[in-house]
């Protein structure tokens, strides 16, 4: 884990933009990160952060951009995913896996980033998604 | 994604090899609208070539059920790796879905 890496891509919200980005980010994190289990974590995090940002934040608006950063230093990837859409209310995501949720199809993304990073904080109004991953 | 479809006793096994994400859940939605289509009410989805699965595949995976479940059939999962079944189990929908560890105990008792 010697070394940093420090990126900053700007998106069209084109869902068909999300796998080829994110491939890309995690393809420069393996220089750094070696563990297969710790990447397909950090992959999944970030895909469903985008996902959200274009089709939620941006309301799959083409023009409309969004940023993502990697900061890799020491034992510590950052991610922050920030889209130009309202924002929501990060104080009232509903839990999937309670009872009365557990059937609907919607509303996992979210859920699995706060279950798989280590922290997960929310800025302007929703609109930035900031994720940290310790790595072993 | 590649799909493999069988009719082993009247149910309809599907093997996938690959990854369940955004990109190829509509590939799946439309071969398991096919299958109600076809009133295929037995369902096994072979998980034993999936590398990958993310909310959207979930998602998939839900609706599916759901449709089968609608006909009046069943839908049994088998062959979970590690790293899906934590998924699975993260979101708790190791309690919504019949997870099998392999495809002969899935197929047992299969009623539709």
């Amino acid at each position: 884990m010697e070394g940093e890496v420090y990126l900053n891509y700007s998106i069209k919200s084109d869902l068909k933009l999300v796998q080829p980005t994110v491939a890309e980010i995690i393809g420069k994190l393996k220089r750094t990160v070696k563990k297969e289990t710790l990447l397909t974590d950090l992959r999944l995090c970030l895909e469903e952060a985008l996902i959200n940002a274009i089709k939620h934040g941006n309301q799959q608006k083409r023009e409309l951009e969004v940023n993502i950063e990697v900061k890799q230093r020491g034992r510590r990837v950052e991610f922050r995913v920030s889209d130009k859409g309202k924002g929501f209310d990060t104080t009232n995501i509903p839990d999937p896996t309670e009872k009365n949720n557990l059937q609907r199809p919607s509303g996992r993304g979210i859920f699995l980033i706060k279950k798989i990073m280590d922290e997960v904080r929310f800025f302007d109004g929703g609109r930035t998604i900031f994720m940290l991953k310790y790595l072993d | 994604m590649e799909i493999k479809e069988e009719i082993i006793e009247e149910v309809l096994v599907c093997s996938i090899n690959g990854e369940i994400n955004l990109d190829t859940s509509p590939h799946l939605r439309k071969l398991f609208d096919k299958a109600i289509h076809n009133k295929r009410k037995r369902v096994l989805v072979d998980f034993s070539g999936v590398t990958y699965i993310d909310s959207s595949g979930l998602a998939t995976l839900i609706e599916m059920m759901q449709k089968v479940n609608k006909i009046g059939g069943q839908m049994r999962l088998s062959n979970l790796s590690d790293k899906v079944r934590n998924i699975f189990e993260i979101t708790k929908l190791d309690k919504l879905f019949q997870i099998y560890p392999d495809r002969h105990r899935a197929l047992e008792n299969f009623i539709g």
